[in-house]
């Protein structure tokens, strides 16, 4: 939910009980001051008959008051509320009445002037008028006022935001709005030296990945070279070189393995991120093909349903999780074996004979796991990586003892 | 098309000279890398010179002609790339083979994009690098013929044919592959793992689950004799296989 329809919500909801308070107080104002002022018209009228009456010495006439009571006398004027029958339309009507006492030739009359007053409906009908009315300009104007304020005092949270967004690790460092507010400023603040520190350990690790990588391979190339010699000075009939065939093909291992570790710490380093539409359809065929003297050196028998798809991948990412689960379904694969691909829009399934494995599947993910002749499984940990780095979902079955199974859903 | 113009304007002073040795200049930062480089050359009978810093191979590059330079393009001081960018100027003819401890493609598209004919990435089999440098020789054929032969065996690297005897023989690539590999390194033992890398590179591992290698070179020697040839290939226990010394 953004900020600013967040704000409109409870400012909204804070309204509702000002709504309910209002309409009460309202409703409560009206009807006060209505009877107000049917008192001040129905007193002044009294006071008009009798002044009238003290000149005159007349009874006031039958048309002007609603009633003449003879022989009553209220000793102080009284107010009473009626319900009086409007023969117009049939309906009950409330009336306001005032009742007082006129002593005429010694004797005592009283005399009841009445009024109509605003009846409770009528009260309610203004008072929500006047309610919805006037909500409605407070929303308006809330509506206008938060947006502005929120524009306004928010914009430099919002340029960093966006900054921050738009920031990828290995850029260069985004320079933050200046705000004069104190909050902004810490958070600007923060959020630099943050970035600044990520940014140089990812640096750092980068280079440090880099230089080992660098050193340990050319020493490598010294031992590889240097054994390879060796090999070739051996006489003719000199026996075997065990012990120097050991160096050089732990060395090469070694170097495979440097390799295959330094492609993990860079795809977990995101330093493949330049996504573009890849046709999975033409890699996976060109893929199998590399394959296809091995598979059939084999005799494995292929079966493939490819059909077009397209994802939004990193080229060389791309190409190199294909390369490793074909790769993987050929190398764990037995004579005379098959190999099953399907490639469909929503997912990528590899299925493969092969020899049983002891454990649960899920660990053949992992980096490290053990095969059945001791191989590090650390092609499928790079399939693993790059499943993770693009949210696929990635499992891997076993059935039927030796039958494996790998399935990617892209997302 | 940039090589064949190159080619055909510098042929008539490059073919005069078959018989002249083929002259290499190795620069790498790591001496004993470099050692190891030099003697692989020489024991193949080229003319083999060095240079540890891009100063020095800068210097040599400007008072001698080579024919091939292997460059490692992480010098110290400065980018071997810089170096690449200077013998293209002064001699566009030399081949120039990468090597690198990197395995960044950006680094490979930028060699390759100066001009490099070809990349090697550290650690890597001195019978690659041979064949390597072989490959490139022939390519601008420095040495003449595009045919490679090891007794009456032939490769035209052309047209990809094998002939054994006189009969024509068809093998896949991978056993095309390998026995140019062989014949490119007559001298020498290569190893399973030299193959394996040479055949399928960053797959390689493939061999560690079967014996690959071992069907190939099977078939290797079944379609060399059903031609009427012996086999040439000769077993080293335990470590790989070599060209026979005594064949023919």
């Amino acid at each position: 939910m953004k900020l600013i329809k967040r704000t409109y919500f409870l400012t909204a909801i804070w309204l509702l009980p000002v709504m309910f308070i209002g309409s009460i107080f309202c409703f409560y104002m009206i009807e006060y001051i209505a009877y107000e002022e049917t008192d001040e018209f129905l007193t002044y009228e009294m006071e008009r008959l009798l002044n009238y009456h003290k000149e005159n010495k007349v009874l006031p006439d039958y048309h002007k008051v609603a009633n003449i009571i003879p022989g009553l006398r209220y000793e102080h004027p009284v107010f009473k509320d009626t319900l009086l029958l409007e023969t117009g339309d049939g309906e009950m009507v409330p009336y306001r009445e005032l009742y007082f006492t006129i002593n005429h030739k010694g004797k005592d009359f009283t005399i009841v002037l009445s009024h109509l007053l605003l009846g409770k409906d009528d009260v309610a009908e203004g008072t929500a008028m006047i309610i919805f009315g006037l909500m409605f300009l407070v929303a308006t104007f809330l509506i206008l006022i938060v947006n502005h304020v929120t524009r306004k005092i928010w914009a430099p949270f919002y340029k960093t935001l966006n900054r921050l967004v738009q920031f990828k690790i290995g850029n260069p460092l985004p320079q933050f709005p200046e705000t004069p507010i104190d909050e902004f400023k810490a958070l600007n603040a923060t959020l630099s030296a943050l970035l600044k520190k990520i940014t140089s350990d990812y640096q750092h690790n980068k280079e440090f990945n880099e230089n080992a990588s660098h050193e340990l391979q050319t020493h490598l190339a010294v031992i590889r070279s240097n054994t390879e010699i060796l090999l070739n000075k051996l006489p003719e009939k000199a026996g075997n070189g065990n012990e120097l065939q050991t160096i050089y093909s732990a060395s090469t291992r070694l170097s495979q393995f440097q390799r295959s570790l330094l492609l993990l710490s860079k795809i977990n380093n995101g330093e493949f991120s330049n996504d573009v539409n890849v046709d999975m359809r033409q890699l996976a065929t060109q893929t199998l093909s590399t394959f296809s003297e091995t598979i059939d050196l084999l005799g494995i028998s292929v079966e493939k349903d490819i059909r077009a798809c397209h994802i939004f991948i990193d080229a060389g990412l791309a190409e190199i999780l294909l390369n490793n689960l074909m790769k993987n379904a050929v190398k764990h694969n037995v004579q005379g074996g098959f190999i099953s691909i399907k490639l469909t829009p929503s997912e990528l399934w590899v299925e493969n004979s092969g020899l049983p494995i002891q454990g649960q599947p899920e660990k053949m993910l992992n980096r490290f796991a053990k095969g059945e002749n001791g191989n590090c499984g650390i092609g499928l940990a790079i399939v693993s990586q790059i499943c993770e780095l693009y949210e696929f979902g990635l499992s891997y079955e076993v059935f039927d003892t030796s039958n494996h199974r790998i399935t990617i859903h892209w997302r | 098309m940039q090589i064949s113009y190159r080619f055909e304007r510098y042929s008539c002073t490059r073919n005069n000279s078959i018989f002249h040795e083929m002259k290499i200049l190795v620069v790498e930062d790591n001496l004993q890398l470099l050692e190891a480089i030099r003697e692989t050359l020489i024991v193949e009978q080229y003319v083999c010179e060095t240079a540890k810093d891009y100063t020095t191979a800068s210097e040599k590059v400007h008072m001698f002609t080579y024919d091939v330079m292997v460059v490692d393009i992480n010098l110290l001081e400065e980018s071997g790339l810089k170096l690449i960018r200077e013998i293209k100027n002064i001699d566009p003819t030399t081949g120039i083979i990468i090597i690198s401890a990197r395995d960044s493609l950006d680094d490979k598209l930028e060699g390759l994009e100066l001009g490099a004919d070809d990349y090697l990435t550290k650690p890597f089999d001195m019978a690659e690098l041979i064949m390597r440098v072989k490959a490139l020789l022939r390519r601008r054929s420095f040495s003449g013929s595009p045919v490679v032969s090891f007794g009456d065996i032939s490769i035209d690297t052309n047209r990809r044919e094998v002939t054994a005897g006189t009969t024509q023989i068809s093998l896949t690539k991978s056993e095309y592959n390998i026995l140019l590999f062989f014949f490119s390194n007559p001298n020498r033992v290569l190893t399973k793992e030299s193959i394996a890398e040479h055949i399928w590179g960053d797959n390689m591992d493939l061999a560690d689950s079967f014996d690959f290698i071992y069907s190939h070179i099977r078939n290797i020697r079944k379609k060399i004799t059903s031609a009427g040839c012996e086999d040439p290939i000769k077993v080293v226990y335990g470590i790989g296989y070599r060209l026979r010394r005594d064949y023919n």
